[in-house]
């Protein structure tokens, strides 16, 4: 399989998250991924979207966020950059607890979470003073 | 439209029935929805998700404050034939069971 890449840019605008998960479905979909799995990917997706928007931008319209997606043979990456506020360190741990978390849902908390429970591997990069990129990245079967 | 909420009631129970996607953009409509929800004389506020076809964490913060709400009001929160999207989301948040779900109100 050669290399497959798509990069978008979007503005924070919350209307645009359908949108986005119908690219990353089909994109993902056609990577032979199980239909299930691609569910699961358009969820992460669209959380880390969601948290750019909300956290990043304060719900603000008028911010930039990249999104490229990327399938090389065994390996599927999804980055997410933005130029809003950095994400604090302490929202984007993984926490390891199996247990019903009702009590501590915090804002934007769950998403993280879940990000993490959707991808094999998942780094978040805050910048020191502006921006956030986090990097998600699925091993592809066959 | 995205989403589609109906608001009905018997027997002083309400029962909240949403068509659609419940996302950041549309999962506000929700909220508003269950906070306004006002069983009187009844006892049980009631979410149909049969019809729900994708849901995330802002939709799963806004089902789980519709938990806390309704306790605070004495009133039983179920939900309703949650669709597999819901169900989904919700064991991937390790939330499945803390819902009271039933086939029908």
């Amino acid at each position: 399989m050669a290399k497959q890449e798509i990069r978008v840019e979007l503005l924070s605008d919350p209307r645009l998250l359908k949108a986005i998960r119908g690219l990353v479905r089909e994109y993902t979909a056609g990577l032979g991924v199980p239909g299930d799995q691609v569910a699961e990917v358009v969820l992460a997706v669209d959380e880390a979207c969601a948290n750019a928007v909300r956290h990043s931008y304060n719900l603000k319209k008028d911010g930039q966020i990249e999104l490229r997606l990327c399938a090389e043979p065994g390996w599927l990456e999804i980055v997410l950059r933005d130029q809003g506020i950095p994400a604090p360190v302490e929202r984007l741990r993984r926490k390891a607890t199996s247990a019903p978390d009702k009590e501590t849902l915090t804002p934007g908390g769950l998403g993280v979470q879940l990000m993490y429970r959707v991808f094999d591997d998942v780094e978040f990069q805050p910048g020191e003073t502006q921006g956030n990129c986090v990097t998600m990245r699925l091993r592809l079967s066959g | 439209m995205a989403i589609e909420i109906e608001n009905q009631e018997k027997d002083g129970d309400c029962l909240i029935k949403v068509t659609g996607e419940v996302d950041l953009y549309t999962s506000p409509e929700l909220r508003g929805a269950i906070l306004k929800a006002d069983p009187q004389g009844g006892t049980s506020l009631g979410v149909d998700l049969s019809k729900v076809t994708y849901m995330d964490s802002s939709g799963v913060a806004t089902l789980v404050e519709g938990l806390k709400t309704a306790g605070q009001k004495r009133v039983e929160f179920v939900l309703v034939s949650p669709s597999p999207p819901v169900m989904k989301v919700l064991q991937l948040a390790r939330l499945d069971t803390v819902f009271e779900i039933r086939d029908t109100m």
